[in-house]
């Protein structure tokens, strides 16, 4: 019994005891997906390993070995660097306003390495969820509940959000933001708290985004709630997803013979909108089984979430996988014409490094939870 | 604090319970959002996938058009004077090219005249839409068209094909009745948008023409048919990935169009004109079909269906011949002497005698005196006529006074326009008292008296055309009927005006005999016309009149032409009926500025063109061929019932051997 061998403390820390705790439902599901994702893209690639498929599938085996990699690392050691690994990503985030911050597209989103570019806002979505798990778990239940320290969660969430929000992206500020509401909800944010939170949203939504927004995104959001206004530009993008997937029926017009994705008419159709040709493509049968495929990606991280002997791989756990199940439900709905047209892509299938990136290394977290279930992890308040 | 444990047991497992229950319930709102998605999703794809299949197929597929073939337009014996050739082009698709500037350099090479036009081909590709290919030259030779498309790797976005483009085989022979077509302009568009009609999108077509002057324009509508349809697979951008041939819709080609006009006579009848300028007309007295109309000098139509070049244009719009205007229907000129028998018949119908004589001693006096071109002495109406004399016909003129001499020219078809199914026709204009009132010249509105002898002898402000002549020599030769002209035989296999009655002419038909008796005069031993009117068929014999109209006044006693420069010298006129004891065609000519006396310049083109329609007629010729009778035929046209029953379209036999004009 590998269950045996794990309740064993000297056994535990052998690779071969590791490996066999790796959850291989969970790996065959985000291989699936993202399996998904390199077909689709050599299908809208016009029937092509290039541009995009043969460099999805090339990132999605270097992020798969990351993964792995990262499922064998102690979560003791995420647990211990869970603040420097925030402090960091909110020093560089910092950076970004700085003049060494590179702007492309209207947006100061990158910080030049001069090597390379990265993405702050990106290891800010693992290092909010870090902070969070991690301050969490030397929390009582009351404080988690309806207590002044709440304070300092808030500010762990706030303050990136801000950051983020001001580059302006307002796509990832919104994961950053949600993820850390998911949290507090998970680690037992009081109802009446929630109930008071969600009044004062519902009130302050449509005066922010008359006055608040930037040009370009109040436009969105006017688009999403008449797309036929601006058939153009953004309301184009929504019709020709909507005619897209709803073209497709119910079986599909098969692989590689979406004329909406091959004749180009869908935009953005190998990025946000790669959901929308494969729903033309394989249909609500292919649609059903991808989109059941991503709830149980979710539901089994949670499941290994609630597993987890420390409160902090509980928290860090359902935390990545809150951020994912955001992006799939963002996605989701702004491909359906549910939502308004935000920079998110679909997780694993969209072609971008970046989002890949995180997401996998989300994936190492909860392997890692997973594989490290009964790690002890000091109690209290301390900073390590 | 310090010391103490700061989270007891109870407290963990109270965490680890509230985490447990709020892990439940985002992992059920996560399984809500999903089943809200697939929820939109089976709306979007089971309940409304018709919906959108239909979208998205309108996305995906086009409808190219497909340009109808243009009617031909044929001639009474079904010659093709109107038709289509293939011509080879060259298009550049806009999108397709990588460096517009660039494509062009490289096309200049294999067809440098695209240099001279780099503007313009610039101008009109930036001008159309993005993957609408703009032909940049048409009427390429093979060779040209063999390399650009061995080139065409090099050459992205250029492409050569193939398309139809109208052709007139006789060149300007029936370039003033036929027309051309052009290139659809702003001015048309603006015209069908401000009646308030939206434009067909045919017109839209870079390879469209439309009809611009004559037959082309006025049936327009017939000959240009309806666009068929390929069913193109389009991308987003509009560029054809595939073609569709199922679904495709042929185009409808345009009608047929008939005329009267036959290809051998209207061809003669430009030939004789030279480079003299002036026009002709050729009728059927029976019936009124037109044989021939023609307008000299005349320019190709060819040269306007691919664009004229402006120099060629200006050349032709500058020449003091006025190759582009059409003198058959809008060139009008006094009748001269060939209004005299207008004069006459007005005289018989008021109670005249024909056979009253009148002296001429060479004037005329009323307040100063208008001369005539003889002393001809005593004459009854017949050797006036024969005469041409102007002393007999002021007498009579003076004597009735306008009003009546008007009355009997809008009888014979003057001071009106006829409906050819053509536009552009100018009535011209028959003076009279009413007419002088409204256009006093000398403020008081009255008609002076010293007007009224010039009017006798077709002068003043009498203007008439050729058609009008021609159409008056037609009724002249009937006597019973006013016939009128027709030139569009059919449309579309329709038989136009077929059943047109023709109403009786108001004067006893034995006056018409008088005046065709003078006319056979003019043209025998003796006559003004004899010398140039002798047709050499047979027994077939011309009659005609002569007329010779002042271009401008000149001073006394210098009217020879010769010496003159062209534009002042005088215009020469000529009608003409034959045969002239059966009549059959009649013919109209005037030369412009053809000097002197309608005997010299209009006579000889009357009779070589009246030779070819008789020649033509399968009667005629057989009448021709017939051994000469022992006996002069008597006259027999009075005494048939009716010429008119006689006609209807006889089918020809075997097309006779004629020196026929070959197309140019």
């Amino acid at each position: 019994m590998t269950a045996s061998a794990l309740s064993r403390p000297g056994e535990r820390e052998r690779v071969s005891t590791k490996i066999s705790q790796i959850d291989w439902r969970l790996l065959l599901l985000i291989c699936a997906v993202g399996g998904a994702g390199a077909m689709m893209l050599y299908s809208v690639g016009g029937g092509s390993w290039s541009p995009w498929a043969a460099k999805h599938l090339m990132r999605f085996g270097f992020c798969l070995v990351l993964m792995l990699g990262l499922s064998m690392i102690n979560i003791r050691y995420w647990f211990g660097l869970a603040y420097p690994i925030y402090g960091l990503a909110l020093f560089l985030l910092a950076l970004v306003e700085t003049p060494l911050g590179y702007t492309a597209l209207g947006a100061t989103r990158w910080l030049d390495l001069g090597v390379t570019r990265i993405q702050p806002s990106e290891i800010m979505k693992i290092g909010v969820v870090l902070a969070l798990a991690r301050w969490y778990h030397g929390a009582s239940a009351q404080e988690a509940s309806f207590h002044w320290k709440l304070i300092v969660p808030v500010a762990i969430i706030g303050l990136p959000f801000i950051l983020v929000a001001h580059q302006p992206d307002l796509g990832s500020a919104m994961l950053i933001g949600l993820t850390g509401a998911a949290i507090m909800f998970m680690a037992g944010l009081n109802w009446k708290i929630i109930a008071a939170v969600a009044a004062v949203a519902i009130v302050a939504v449509p005066p922010y985004v008359m006055f608040g927004m930037h040009d370009y995104q109040r436009h969105r959001v006017l688009t999403f709630l008449n797309p036929e206004a601006d058939m153009a530009d953004k309301g184009y993008q929504i019709v020709q997803s909507k005619i897209a997937m709803g073209s497709g029926g119910l079986l599909g017009k098969g692989f590689g013979l979406g004329s909406q994705s091959q004749l180009e008419f869908l935009p953005e159709r190998h990025t946000d909108f790669i959901f929308a040709a494969f729903a033309e493509e394989f249909g609500f049968v292919g649609t059903f089984f991808l989109l059941t495929a991503y709830a149980a990606i979710i539901l089994i991280s949670l499941r290994i979430a609630s597993l987890s002997h420390s409160h902090f791989g509980r928290l860090a756990a359902s935390g990545v996988i809150a951020t994912f199940a955001m992006y799939v439900l963002i996605n989701g709905a702004m491909v359906m014409g549910l939502a308004p047209v935000v920079g998110v892509p679909m997780p694993l299938l969209s072609n971008g490094g970046t989002v890949m990136l995180t997401v996998m290394i989300g994936f190492g977290l909860v392997m890692a939870t997973r594989v490290h279930r009964y790690a002890e992890l000091p109690k209290g308040h301390g900073l390590i | 604090m310090s010391g103490e444990p700061s989270i007891f047991f109870a407290d963990v497992n109270e965490r680890q319970g509230s985490f447990l229950r709020r892990t439940f319930v985002f992992g059920g709102l996560t399984g809500l959002g999903v089943a809200a998605l697939i929820g939109r999703l089976a709306q979007l794809q089971v309940v409304q996938a018709q919906e959108y299949a239909t979208l998205s197929s309108q996305n995906q597929f086009n409808f190219r058009m497909v340009p109808p073939p243009r009617g031909l337009i044929k001639d009474r014996n079904g010659v093709v004077i109107a038709g289509n050739r293939p011509s080879f082009r060259v298009l550049v698709v806009r999108d397709e090219t990588k460096d517009l500037d660039q494509t062009l350099d490289l096309l200049g090479r294999l067809l440098p005249d695209t240099l001279e036009r780099r503007r313009a081909i610039i101008r009109d590709v930036n001008a159309s839409s993005k993957f609408n290919p703009v032909p940049v030259k048409s009427d390429l030779t093979w060779e040209e068209f063999a390399k650009v498309n061995l080139y065409a790797n090099e050459l992205p976005g250029v492409m050569a094909d193939m398309n139809d483009a109208r052709y007139y085989p006789f060149g300007g022979s029936f370039a003033h009745v036929i027309g051309y077509v052009a290139k659809v302009n702003d001015r048309d568009i603006k015209a069908i948008r401000d009646k308030g009609e939206t434009p067909p999108p045919l017109l839209f077509n870079p390879s469209f023409r439309i009809g611009r002057q004559g037959v082309e324009k006025a049936l327009d509508a017939a000959l240009r048919g309806e666009p068929g349809g390929n069913r193109v697979e389009v991308d987003a951008r509009g560029r054809v990935v595939a073609e569709d041939v199922g679904g495709s819709r042929p185009a409808v080609p345009g009608q047929e169009v008939v005329l009267t006009l036959d290809a051998d006579v209207q061809n003669r009848a430009l030939e004789v004109f030279g480079e003299e300028s002036g026009a002709c007309v050729v009728m059927d007295v029976r019936n009124g079909d037109i044989l021939a109309m023609t307008s000299a000098p005349s320019f190709d139509p060819n040269l306007f269906v691919g664009g004229v070049p402006s120099s060629v244009y200006r050349a032709l719009a500058d020449y003091e011949r006025r190759p582009l205007t059409d003198k058959a229907l809008a060139g009008t000129f006094a009748p001269g002497s060939t209004f005299k028998p207008v004069v006459g018949l007005a005289a018989l119908k008021r109670g005249g005698d024909p056979n009253r004589r009148i002296v001429c001693n060479g004037s005329y006096y009323l307040g100063r005196r208008f001369a005539c071109l003889g002393r001809h002495g005593s004459l009854d109406m017949r050797g006036a006529i024969k005469n041409s004399c102007n002393v007999y016909f002021m007498t009579l003129a003076v004597e009735m006074g306008p009003d009546a001499i008007a009355e009997t020219a809008r009888e014979l078809g003057f001071g009106q326009t006829f409906d050819i199914g053509v536009s552009g026709q100018k009535p011209g204009l028959v003076p009279d008292r009413k007419w002088r009132r409204e256009n006093p010249v000398r403020g008081d509105g009255k008609w002076y008296p010293g007007e009224t002898p010039s009017y006798g002898i077709g002068q003043g402000a009498l203007t008439v055309n050729a058609l009008q002549l021609a159409v008056y020599a037609s009724r002249l030769a009937n006597g019973r009927k006013a016939v009128m002209p027709r030139l569009i035989k059919s449309i579309g296999g329709v038989e136009q005006g077929a059943d047109r009655i023709f109403a009786d002419l108001p004067y006893d038909p034995a006056f018409g005999q008088v005046m065709r008796e003078g006319m056979e005069a003019v043209t025998d031993v003796g006559g003004t016309g004899f010398r140039n009117s002798q047709l050499g068929l047979g027994d077939i014999r011309m009659a005609g009149k002569t007329g010779t109209a002042q271009a401008q006044n000149y001073g006394a006693g210098s009217r020879k032409g010769a010496g003159r420069p062209w534009a002042q010298k005088d215009h020469n006129l000529f009608i003409a009926f034959a045969p002239a004891d059966n009549p059959r065609y009649a013919v109209s000519v005037i030369v412009q500025h053809g000097g002197m006396g309608g005997g010299t310049a209009g006579a000889p083109r009357a009779r070589e063109v009246m030779k070819v329609a008789l020649l033509k007629d399968p009667e005629m010729r057989a009448r021709m061929e017939r051994p000469p009778a022992p006996d002069p035929v008597e006259p027999t046209s009075l005494d048939e019932p009716s010429v008119v029953a006689e006609a209807t379209p006889q089918p020809l036999g075997a097309e006779p051997p004629l020196p026929s004009t070959e197309p140019r």
